[in-house]
């Protein structure tokens, strides 16, 4: 039984980023559960010191390949709510198409070509088509999907460009949304068969314990990524603007990327989080995904994430069809960005992105530059979280064959869908 | 028929951009893994062969650690052909806007003075340390030409690059310029095409992002912008952006003092 195990993942495979995995039981005891981080660090909230307010969410977009949409707009938020700007009902539509199309773009990516591969015993999206070829075509469609939605509305499936402090560059066309409608209609269907293969699939429960979780509460009353409160599952209520208190952040010698705590306690932020908080607001084909893959809620189980996104993928589509609606309802004039007057102010901005609650707070001068900076991504916020899920399953698993528990802490590592570029944009924090 | 070429696709430090803009090519991504034998991708597969001999890397990212440096002379050790995909691999992107600020200044205001566990060297491009054969930049790469260096490489052909500016691409497209109409810094003159001038198509000034075209007349921009009252300050602030190694190091910052 005094055994001593070592087990070290030195490259986690089917993740965004560079990121490991450290574990040592010695005498039967855990010793070391570590989700290592060592992508190399790039300062983001230095390199935007200086300068101005239109040049910010082009730089911090580069935060990350997959959710540059959300670093996006999340960044002009923070500098609208600094310069005190009030956008317009379609900016406020298109944003939302924009940050749909990135929800159903990095969840058919996550859930068909990282994900369904490890439950399906396969290396890869690439290998696992050779034998599930329409399953694999099903999910590059939709994730090709939500590009078009960012191609469309952002003017670039990655790092987008159309969208600017105020508004947009330019408005899609009637035509060019009508016929996105119609390719959201076909991927309605397609989501159905992605919720279909996931609810025949059973997620295995390593004793995971309840836990903290949090995500925004939505601002009417419907499921959304958008909201001016954050709530944490012990009951409490607080403004976006008080987000520190939240993600407390410290150091740690295993990662470039730092941890959040929140009361000293890790919390988990994502998909699994906001379908525990505001499940209650899903309709449609979502609520019936919701009630087919969650029959108790709330989850405490990461592994439930990959549920999670996968009704989020319904949802995020049939708004998306929505918003459509609205967009042909206003009307199609061409509309310029809102005109505002900088002064030296402060933001802060926050969005529920694919992996969870992201926050952008900037410091500005009279002349519009930045003079300070902090940007705190979901993945930095839920590492601490993964260590503690991975500590559970190896205390059930500790026992059992060595592979099977690598395996399974790879797939509670991938369940978060970390994003590791994102994590290790290296937080900058001043406690005041 | 000749063999499948053997490839591998690497990320340094990045946003992961570029890769996922060969994950974006929905349509022809098995295609790809039909005629590649894709021997080591992290991003996209687990079990990845890391010592066979590779036909072509293709590398995203800047080396910003003394472990992304040893990867990519890995990586240049076992492959024949490199390809720099990516402005962070070419140019040293957005990472490299502030390398005059020395990483020990750094690190302390991230992480405190108590700290040091991070390994920070000076960010630059793939080619500032190992022989590319071949650089495609875009931030992101733009999938089209991706496919179409991909395809060169698979007839056994060394693909022909683009050297017209935006602004070029800008003209046949018939946009209004931003410069002359709204007076706005618009990088398009001096960044290499690929995009089909995205941004003045959407009434954005071009940001750069691709990185400067070959023979750039530094002086001739900054006269036009200069006789629409934009100081150098803020031309230089705009150009650093994506390719600063490119800009400051070779002229912009002498030519307009």
């Amino acid at each position: 039984m005094d055994k001593d195990r070592k087990i070290v993942v030195p490259h986690l495979g089917r993740v965004e980023g560079h990121g490991g995995i450290d574990v040592e039981i010695e005498k039967g005891d855990i010793s070391k559960v570590n989700m290592e981080i060592f992508e190399g660090s790039r300062f983001y909230e230095v390199l935007i010191i200086g300068k101005k307010y239109s040049e910010i969410s082009s730089i911090v977009s580069r935060v990350c390949g997959i959710c540059s949409a959300g670093h996006t707009l999340t960044s002009q938020m923070a500098t609208e709510n600094a310069f005190q700007i009030k956008i317009t009902q379609r900016t406020e539509f298109l944003r939302g198409l924009l940050l749909h199309g990135e929800a159903i773009e990095s969840h058919a990516l996550h859930l068909g070509c990282l994900v369904l591969p490890d439950l399906l015993g396969y290396d890869g999206p690439l290998s696992m088509a050779k034998d599930y070829p329409k399953e694999v075509t099903i999910a590059l469609n939709l994730k090709k999907l939500g590009n078009k939605i960012q191609e469309l509305i952002g003017g670039r499936a990655i790092h987008p460009i159309n969208a600017v402090v105020g508004g947009f560059g330019k408005c899609p066309s009637k035509t060019q949304l009508e016929q996105l409608k119609i390719e959201l209609q076909k991927g309605l269907e397609m989501s159905d068969a992605i919720v279909d293969l996931f609810s025949k699939i059973k997620l295995p429960d390593f004793n995971f314990k309840e836990g903290i979780y949090s995500a925004l509460l939505p601002k009417e009353e419907r499921y959304s990524y958008l909201g001016d409160y954050i709530y944490t599952s012990d009951g409490i209520t607080r403004p976006i603007s008080e987000f520190r208190k939240v993600c407390h952040e410290k150091v740690v010698a295993h990662s470039t990327a730092k941890q959040s705590l929140y009361n000293n306690q890790p919390f988990m932020v994502g998909a699994l989080a906001r379908i525990n908080i505001n499940h209650k607001y899903l309709t449609g084909k979502a609520k019936e995904a919701l009630d087919k893959l969650f029959p108790i809620l709330p989850s405490h189980n990461p592994l439930h994430i990959n549920y999670a996104q996968a009704v989020e993928l319904v949802h995020s589509i049939e708004r998306s069809i929505q918003l459509i609606k609205f967009l042909f309802e206003i009307g199609f004039e061409h509309e310029e960005p809102v005109q505002f007057e900088v002064f030296a102010s402060k933001g802060v901005g926050a969005i529920e992105v694919p992996r969870g609650t992201l926050y952008h707070y900037y410091e500005f001068n009279d002349k519009g530059e930045v003079v300070e900076a902090d940007i705190i991504t979901p993945t930095a916020q839920n590492l601490a979280n993964v260590e503690k899920n991975m500590r559970e399953a190896v205390k059930t698993l500790m026992q059992g064959p060595l592979n099977t528990l690598q395996s399974s802490l790879e797939n509670i590592a991938r369940a978060y869908d970390p994003c590791i570029s994102c994590a290790t944009h290296l937080v900058r924090i001043k406690f005041k | 028929m000749t063999k499948k070429p053997k490839i591998g696709i690497f990320g340094l430090t990045s946003c992961a951009g570029d890769q996922l803009a060969i994950l974006n090519c929905e349509d022809e991504l098995l295609t790809i893994a039909d005629a590649f034998d894709i021997l080591d991708w992290e991003m996209a597969k687990t079990n990845n062969d890391k010592v066979t001999e590779l036909d072509i890397a293709f590398v995203e990212g800047v080396v910003a650690q003394t472990r992304d440096l040893e990867a990519l002379q890995a990586i240049r050790k076992r492959s024949k052909l490199l390809v720099a995909i990516g402005t962070c691999a070419v140019w040293g992107g957005v990472a490299a806007m502030k390398n005059q600020i020395p990483r020990e200044i750094l690190k302390k205001e991230v992480y405190g003075e108590e700290i040091n566990v991070v390994d920070s060297v000076e960010a630059l491009p793939v080619r500032s340390f190992v022989k590319t054969d071949i650089l495609l930049p875009g931030c992101p790469i733009e999938k089209e030409q991706f496919l179409q260096i991909a395809a060169s490489l698979l007839h056994g052909d060394l693909p022909e690059l683009l050297n017209f500016s935006v602004c070029s691409e800008c003209k046949m497209r018939e946009n209004a310029c931003l410069v002359v109409e709204k007076g706005e810094i618009c990088c398009g003159a001096l960044t290499v095409s690929g995009c089909n001038a995205r941004c003045p198509s959407h009434n954005i000034p071009c940001g750069g992002c691709h990185g400067p075209i070959e023979e750039v007349h530094y002086d001739a921009n900054y006269t036009m912008f200069a006789q629409r009252g934009i100081t150098k300050e803020e031309i230089q602030t705009k150009m650093s952006n994506f390719a600063a190694p490119a800009w400051m190091g070779q002229k912009l910052l002498s030519e307009i003092k």
